[in-house]
């Protein structure tokens, strides 16, 4: 696509030397660090004895050990991490909107599709990245804490897992960027994000039938971090998730191509 | 001459609201155009249509004879622009802000960034970050980014915001060695009127979404009220005899007469001779030519901006 290497350079750019990328590296390799910290404290009851709430927490997460661990780790990227990956996105697109930059791309050589697509690039890359940060700091805090059950068998089949259930959060973010235009800013699509957390908590747990269908349930069910009970996924699971990433990518680009841009 | 910027019944609505109504503008080669309204009059909705970032509601734009569209994307490698306020990414410096430019535009030469830092005198600020920046200097910036290219065509709205009067004069003389010397085609829009009158060639008022009128430096000059103001010691003398003279003398101020007639004003020297000669020489003579605010008001219908 013409211009697209250009894009793609220009928005590396600016996620590059944005602080927002430090603070959501800081905020990932934290969540990651507490979970070690959980672990420990589960481990050593006493030294939470008088605190009710910590002591909630972590009898939360059942069994000490690596499976259970591993368990926590995909249903964190599958739930933190729509809401951070979702936040990614809302900042890539909509920072043009409140920044008030997006003038700047809008009548140039470089076609507007090769600017979205960049920008897709770049969001997909820093969630992977996060997602990276969140395995291996958490999986570093889980040696740390010394559990049992550990293999590098059990390591390699989570790792294939996070990975997938990254890449599928990351695939329901494009709706996202399109919120992000419609919103010309962050309100709406973390509005948006807000609002699907919650449809999915109820639609889910209202018709449990659904959740094979419903693509913001499906990253969870494929991790197994619903449940063993839970609904298996088939192949209309993967396609209804593919098709709401290839929508919003297709309604951001027709936003941007075809909307009036004040 | 070859027309660089037209418009054919180009009508913008956003709902019921007409922001701008069938407006025919073209723009010849060279041409320094300044488009003039207040605030909400539809300037900014026209440049915005102009440089394709919102969809007429009818009619077409046209810039160096191809139509404006989003997906046109070829159309703009000739053509700079400035909308509104212009802002630049934050966390960039100036020099990182023009690079995304110049990338964005094919620029192959990196000393395009030097060569347009040192044109708009910005190389003080070249390292430090675009939210550090003086509004004057985030001008100077966005000035920079619509003119890295050398573009044929430059679409300008209030490009004078924020700076300075050294500044101001500054791009006015830089604009207008660009239309004389390079032929570069220039849309300006402003509500400085003064400023706008020294440097453009033609002049479009718009008000309410319609234009009004458009006029050439010329017509602007021939258009705009001018009267011969008088003093003498005995002004009603005088008046009497100047009407005599078959002058119309269209009143008596407390300070001085005034003369509409473009006999008088045309030859204001034969004037002086007949007052001297009957016995009323003038203490005061000057030709007082209507501003371009003034103008502006006179056309638009209303007086200082109070219907």
């Amino acid at each position: 696509m013409k211009g697209f290497s250009v894009a793609l350079w220009t928005e590396s750019l600016k996620a590059w030397r944005s602080i927002i990328l430090r603070i959501t590296v800081v905020i990932f390799a934290f969540m990651a660090g507490m979970m070690g910290l959980f672990v420990y404290l589960a481990q050593h009851p006493e030294l939470i004895s008088n605190s009710v709430v910590l002591s909630t927490k972590t009898s939360m997460l059942g069994k000490a050990d690596w499976p259970t661990y591993f368990i926590l780790l995909y249903q964190i990227v599958a739930m933190v991490g729509l809401i951070g990956f979702g936040f990614v996105f809302s900042w890539i697109y909509g920072r043009e909107y409140s920044d008030r930059t997006v003038k700047d791309l809008l009548a140039l050589p470089v076609p507007r599709s090769a600017i979205v697509v960049a920008k897709l690039c770049v969001a997909t890359v820093w969630c992977i990245l996060l997602s990276v940060i969140l395995f291996i700091v958490g999986t570093a805090a889980g040696k740390l804490v010394n559990m049992d059950g550990w293999s590098v068998a059990l390591a390699w089949q989570a790792c294939r897992i996070f990975s997938g259930t990254a890449l599928m959060t990351i695939v329901l973010c494009t709706p996202v960027a399109f919120f992000a235009g419609y919103g010309r800013g962050f309100l709406v699509p973390i509005g948006y994000l807000i609002s699907i957390m919650i449809i999915t908590q109820f639609a889910v747990s209202a018709i449990p039938v659904i959740a094979p269908y419903f693509p913001w349930a499906i990253p969870a069910l494929y991790s197994g971090a619903a449940g063993p009970d839970a609904a298996q996924l088939g192949a209309i699971s993967y396609i209804i998730l593919i098709s709401t990433g290839i929508l919003g990518l297709a309604g951001t680009l027709l936003w941007w191509r075809y909307a009036d841009q004040m | 001459m070859e027309k660089i910027i037209e418009t054919n019944h180009l009508t913008k609505k956003f709902g019921k609201f007409t922001a701008v109504d069938d407006i025919n503008l073209c723009v010849r080669k060279g041409e320094i155009y300044g488009f003039l309204g207040l605030n909400g009059a539809g300037k900014t909705t026209t440049i915005r249509m102009l440089t394709g970032m919102i969809r007429p509601t009818a009619g077409t734009a046209y810039l160096n004879g191809q139509k404006v569209t989003a997906g046109n994307s070829h159309l703009w490698e000739k053509v700079g622009y400035l909308v509104e306020v212009p802002y630049s990414y934050p966390d960039l410096t100036v020099r990182e802000n023009l690079e995304i430019i110049r990338r964005l535009r094919f620029l192959p030469d990196d000393s395009t960034v030097d060569a347009i830092i040192e044109k708009l005198q910005l190389g003080q600020y070249l390292d430090r970050l675009a939210k550090n920046l003086s509004l004057g200097n985030a001008q100077r910036l966005g000035l920079a980014k619509a003119l890295i290219h050398n573009p044929d065509i430059l679409i300008l709205d209030e490009p004078a915001n924020g700076l300075d009067p050294a500044g101001i004069v500054e791009i006015r003389e830089l604009l207008r060695d660009l239309a004389l010397n390079r032929g570069v085609t220039v849309f300006i829009s402003s509500h400085i009127l003064g400023e706008i009158s020294r440097f453009a060639t033609r002049i479009g008022i718009i008000h309410e979404g319609r234009l009004l009128r458009e006029s050439d430096s010329a017509e602007l000059e021939r258009l705009r009220r001018r009267s011969l103001h008088l003093n003498m010691t005995d002004k009603d003398g005088a008046k009497s005899f100047l009407e005599e003279k078959g002058f119309s003398v269209s009143g008596v101020k407390e300070e001085f007469l005034e003369i509409t007639d473009r006999n008088a004003i045309n030859d204001p020297g034969r004037v002086n001779a007949m007052l001297v000669q009957a016995g009323f020489p003038p203490t005061m003579l000057k030709i007082e030519e209507e501003d371009l605010e003034s103008y502006f008001f006179r056309v638009i219908g209303r007086n200082g901006g109070v219907q």
